[in-house]
C-alpha cells in the first residue's frame, strides 16, 4: 500500500512537472528600438501553441511562454525572427517558475 | 491638345512643385521624419504612418508679392511583403492657396484634394545585426501615379501645372538608403532622384537630394529591462537639389535650385506606436532667378504597428 502511495505521488509529480508550460530564451541580434519590437512579438505570437511573448529590448531578450503540451522548435524561433527581419543569436528552453 | 502654363504664375512653380516632391519623399517607414530608412517591416505585417505637413513661403523677390501655403496630410502605407522586401503606398491630401498680386490687385487661389499616389519597393541588400545594433542598406525605387487632379480651374482660369493637385505624369524615382541603429542612437542617410516626365506642356524639374538624420536617446536615461517608450531628440538635414522645370520645352529661368534644411525634431517610440515632430528651416537657398523661396516646413505626425 506505502509502496502504491509513493508511486502515485511520484506520477503526479512527473505529471506535473511535465505538462509544465515551456518557456524559452531566444536572444535576438539587430534589436535596437521599441517600435521593431513589436514586430518580433507578433511574428512569435503566429506560432502555434505560443501564450506569451515578452522582450527585453537592453538585453535583446524575447521570452516565449508556450501553452500546455506545446513546444517550440529552434527552426521555428529562427524562422520568427527573421519573419521580422532580425537575426538569431541563442536559443534555450526552460521551465516556467525556474 | 495641351494646356498652356500661365506665364503670371511661373514664378511660383518652383515652391509648388518642390512641396509635392518634398511631401513625396515623406519616409513610408522609418525613424527619420523628413525622409526613408532601411529598419524592416515584419513579414506579412502592416504599417501606417499619418503626417501633418505645413510649408509656408512668403519672402518674395518679385513684384507679384507671392505668399504660398501648403498643408497637407500624407498617408503611407507599407507591408512586409519579405523579411526584406516591403512595399509602400503613399497618398497625400493637398490644401493649397496661393496669393499674389497680379496686374494690380491681390489674387488669391487656392485648390483641396488628393494628390499623386506613390507606390514603391525596398529590398535590404546587406544586413548587420549584433547584440543591440544593426546596419542595413536596403536601394528602392517607385513610380509616382497621376491620380491626383491636373486639369483644374478656378474663377481666373486653369491653375498653372505646379499648382494642380497632380503632376499629370507617371514619374520615377530611386535611391539608396542605409541605417546604423543602436539603443542610444540612430543614424540614416539617403541618397535619391527622382526623374519628371511631361504632361499638359510641363515638365517639373528632376530632382537629386541627400538626407541625413541623427536620432539620439534623451529618455530613459537607462534602460532597465522591458519595452520602455523611447523619446529621441532628432537633428535631420535635407540638401535639395532641382533642375529647371520646362514648358511646352522651354526652360523655366525662375524655377529650380538648391536649398540646405535643418530639421530638429522630437520623436517618442512606443511599441505600438510613434508620435513625432519636426520643423525644416532652410538654411542655404541658393533658387535660379525669382523661384520663390522657403520659409519653414512643420510636419507632425503618428505611425502605427497594426
Amino acid at each position: 500500500m506505502k509502496k502504491s502511495l509513493i508511486a502515485i505521488a511520484l506520477a503526479l509529480l512527473w505529471s506535473t512537472a511535465w505538462s509544465a508550460p515551456r518557456e524559452y530564451q531566444v536572444h535576438v541580434d539587430g534589436l535596437a528600438c521599441p517600435f521593431c519590437a513589436y514586430g518580433i512579438e507578433k511574428s512569435f505570437s503566429k506560432q502555434a501553441g505560443v501564450k506569451e511573448v515578452e522582450t527585453d529590448i537592453q538585453a535583446g531578450l524575447v521570452r516565449v511562454v508556450m501553452e500546455e503540451d506545446a513546444s517550440l522548435s529552434e527552426e521555428q524561433a529562427r524562422k520568427a525572427v527573421k519573419a521580422a527581419g532580425f537575426s538569431l543569436r541563442s536559443f534555450n528552453e526552460t521551465v516556467e517558475g525556474n | 491638345m495641351p494646356h498652356h502654363y500661365q506665364k503670371p504664375y511661373s514664378l511660383a512653380s518652383a515652391l509648388v512643385l518642390g512641396f509635392l516632391l518634398g511631401a513625396g519623399s515623406l519616409p513610408a517607414w522609418s525613424a527619420p521624419m523628413t525622409f526613408n530608412t532601411a529598419l524592416p517591416v515584419a513579414e506579412g505585417e502592416f504599417i501606417t504612418r499619418i503626417q501633418g505637413v505645413r510649408r509656408q513661403s512668403g519672402d518674395d523677390p518679385s513684384s507679384a508679392d507671392r505668399d504660398l501655403t501648403v498643408n497637407a496630410l500624407v498617408t503611407v502605407l507599407g507591408y512586409g511583403a519579405t523579411p526584406k522586401l516591403a512595399l509602400f503606398g503613399v497618398l497625400p491630401y493637398l490644401d493649397k492657396e496661393l496669393r499674389l498680386t497680379n496686374e494690380g490687385q491681390r489674387v488669391r487661389r487656392s485648390k483641396e484634394g488628393f494628390g499623386d499616389l506613390r507606390l514603391f519597393g525596398r529590398y535590404t541588400v546587406f544586413q548587420q545585426d549584433q547584440p543591440g545594433r544593426t546596419f542595413r542598406l536596403a536601394p528602392f525605387a517607385g513610380i509616382e501615379a497621376p491620380t491626383g487632379e491636373d486639369d483644374a480651374s478656378d474663377a481666373l482660369g486653369r491653375l498653372p501645372p505646379p499648382f494642380q493637385l497632380g503632376s499629370g505624369s507617371w514619374d520615377l524615382f530611386g535611391g539608396l538608403v542605409l541605417t546604423h541603429q543602436t539603443l542610444d542612437d540612430q543614424i540614416d542617410s539617403q541618397l535619391s532622384v527622382r526623374f519628371n516626365n511631361e504632361a499638359n506642356g510641363f515638365e517639373a524639374g528632376d530632382e537629386a537630394r541627400w538626407d541625413l538624420s541623427w536620432q539620439h536617446r534623451v529618455w530613459p536615461r537607462d534602460l532597465k529591462g522591458g519595452v520602455p517608450g523611447f523619446l529621441y531628440g532628432v537633428l535631420e538635414s535635407n540638401l535639395v537639389y532641382q533642375g529647371k522645370n520646362e514648358v511646352n520645352g522651354i526652360k523655366d529661368v525662375n524655377s529650380g535650385g538648391t536649398t540646405l534644411f535643418l530639421a530638429p525634431g522630437l520623436q517618442y517610440v512606443t511599441k505600438r506606436w510613434i508620435a513625432e515632430t519636426a520643423i525644416q528651416l532652410p538654411v542655404i537657398q541658393d533658387l535660379n532667378g525669382t523661384a520663390l523661396e522657403n520659409d519653414y516646413i512643420f510636419r507632425a505626425g503618428i505611425r502605427f504597428n497594426f
